[in-house]
């Protein structure tokens, strides 16, 4: 029989579909999925309040479901209308259950109730990159005017705070298992995930936290407020640098009061409290600004009202999120896709953990692609911004050189 | 009771919980008003928003309708649409402040705080009142310590109270008291 080690390489060389979620300890993996359930805006409730519930394993961390919603599943949930757009009929969400689950920390653990779960065979499908350059659906031009109308929305007061999302894509195949180890021996975020299926991959190092969940505990970790590193930088440099900074002061403190806002819809009066305020975060290429807020949530609610209340995460749209969702929808002739929808788990006790699909690249059919979004705040410029999407997207792109 | 009408923005949930900490407070949309709640309330509180205040016209009716009668209090966009009913006009601003922290005083002698009270508020706003703003019973009592803008608007005799800044925001930290204040006349 194959050891911890050896069967863990196995699996990575078959085709067999599996998901890795970074943990604070290492990684878990998860596979040997018994039932995969396409999430629509007609099944989301039901999957959220009835379905996640049902405790059929006799290993508790196997009751769960691990997956993703894209973003207009999340805006239609929140009863957003969405004009014609550019479609690459992806998935709306997909959701796992497991029956295998492999933890990597100091020791490799592995609990499943597949009694033949090491049974494997090995993959030998070739990977293709077709095009060698990404592709970027907006040019600075195009992007200057969409920045222009934004600017004008928000002296009108129509919108507060703006973010336009850029899509670069080609055509080609990854395989996804080396790319993300990749990945993450370049830059490990704490909410990087993968997941690994016949017909789609995903590869994500995100490192912002939506939803963390335990019992009636609730906690947000908003990003707002990004910094390009250079030699001169650390993270006391970078905190002076975003302290000084009116633009990403404001940016962030917007954020702040649009989290708290979405936590206190279902928590208790009272009980939203701002945990730890305006941290830096380091990663490989730049500086994030984060705070934690947390709340204790009200006794009636279900999943499906926390998931309206915070999703789709706020720092990623702008605010106030309906009527910006609206203008957005406007000017944004692509799908955003999975882009800023929200991948995570759900235990059956009720426990949940989210993050936001940002730094996330999708491979579907022969499309690979990754957008970006950065903020229409005046004081900045449109030159500005673009150029923060690059960077944002930059550890990704480094990938395929 | 209070009925807090919600114009959809991201901020109102931070303000219901300010005031369900001080009393028992209803929300719902601007657009899905609950009368029988709104008429048993005691106070009816109007939500900060997106656009301005010709864009609500059904909020514009329940301020003329329930003005003198219940005690009404305006956040940001509600500050605007008080003044807007009361005849003010409402422009954009030089400066837009998404997120601002701003020194506010009380600059009048008639308003239910002491006058010279000077603390940190935060802002959400790109439009204004245009000044001057002329009114029988209602009076400008707080402004920006920098730019001198109409933070506040005070009517005591029909219990009409705005504030342009956000008490909600954890960029003011006396946010309660000045909300507690208000709901205690």
């Amino acid at each position: 029989m194959l050891n911890n080690k050896e069967y863990l390489n196995k699996l990575y060389q078959s085709d067999k579909p599996l998901i890795i979620y970074k943990t604070d300890k290492g990684y878990d993996i998860y596979t040997d999925f018994s039932r995969r359930i396409i999430i629509n805006k007609k099944n989301l409730k039901y999957f959220l309040n009835i379905q996640t519930k049902s405790k059929k394993s006799k290993i508790e961390e196997l009751n769960c479901y691990v997956g993703f919603f894209g973003y207009k599943l999340l805006c239609e949930n929140i009863g957003i209308k969405f004009p014609k757009q550019r479609s690459k009929n992806f998935h709306s969400g997909v959701f796992y259950k497991p029956q295998t689950k492999i933890s990597i920390g100091k020791k490799i653990i592995i609990k499943s109730i597949k009694p033949d779960f090491r049974n494997i065979s090995i993959n030998t499908k070739k990977y293709l990159q077709l095009n060698k350059k990404f592709n970027l659906n907006l040019s600075l031009k195009q992007y200057s005017k969409i920045f222009n109308d934004f600017s004008k929305n928000i002296k009108q007061g129509k919108t507060y705070q703006i973010k336009i999302a850029q899509t670069y894509s080609k055509k080609g195949n990854i395989n996804s298992i080396d790319l993300f180890w990749k990945l993450m021996k370049m830059n490990e975020s704490p909410e990087s995930f993968l997941i690994r299926e016949k017909d789609y991959n995903i590869v994500s190092c995100s490192p912002e936290t939506l939803i963390l969940k335990k019992d009636k505990t609730i906690r947000t970790k908003p990003i707002a407020g990004t910094l390009r590193k250079t030699k001169q930088l650390n993270k006391n440099k970078a905190l002076t640098f975003f302290r000084r900074n009116e633009k990403e002061t404001k940016e962030h403190n917007m954020i702040v009061d649009m989290e708290r806002n979405d936590l206190s819809k279902i928590c208790k009066t009272g009980s939203v409290k701002i945990d730890k305020l305006k941290k830096v975060e380091e990663y490989r290429d730049l500086f994030h600004y984060v705070t934690t807020i947390k709340g204790v949530i009200k006794n009636k609610m279900s999943n499906h009202d926390i998931i309206s209340s915070l999703m789709p995460g706020g720092s990623v749209i702008g605010c106030p999120k309906i009527s910006t969702i609206q203008l957005l929808n406007r000017k944004e002739k692509f799908d955003r896709n999975i882009y800023t929808g929200s991948f995570g788990i759900i235990h059956s006790n009720g426990d949940m953990r989210f993050n936001i699909m940002i730094r996330t690249l999708l491979n579907f059919k022969n499309d690979i692609e990754l957008s970006v979004a950065s903020g229409v705040i005046l004081g900045s410029t449109a030159k500005k911004e673009y150029n923060e999407n690059y960077i944002k997207a930059k550890s990704l792109l480094d990938l395929f050189n | 009771m209070i009925y807090l009408i919600d114009h959809e923005d991201s901020f109102t949930y931070n303000l219901a919980h300010l005031l369900d900490s001080i009393e028992p407070t209803f929300v719902s949309n601007y657009y899905e008003i609950d009368q029988i709640k709104l008429e048993k309330s005691s106070t009816i509180v109007l939500s900060p928003g997106p656009g301005e205040p010709k864009d609500y016209p059904l909020t514009t009716k329940i301020y003329n309708k329930y003005k003198g009668k219940k005690k009404i209090l305006g956040i940001c966009l509600g500050f605007q649409q008080i003044v807007f009913c009361e005849g003010a006009k409402i422009v954009q601003q030089k400066n837009i402040l998404h997120g601002y922290q701003s020194h506010i005083k009380v600059t009048n002698d008639k308003s239910i705080f002491k006058k010279n009270f000077n603390f940190l508020g935060g802002r959400y706003h790109s439009l204004k009142m245009a000044e001057p703003f002329v009114s029988q019973s209602m009076i400008i009592t707080m402004r920006c310590v920098k730019t001198n803008v109409a933070m506040a608007v005070e009517d005591d005799i029909n219990k009409v109270y705005g504030l342009q800044f956000h008490p909600d925001s954890f960029l003011t930290p006396h946010g309660k008291y000045l909300i507690k204040k208000i709901l205690s006349r």
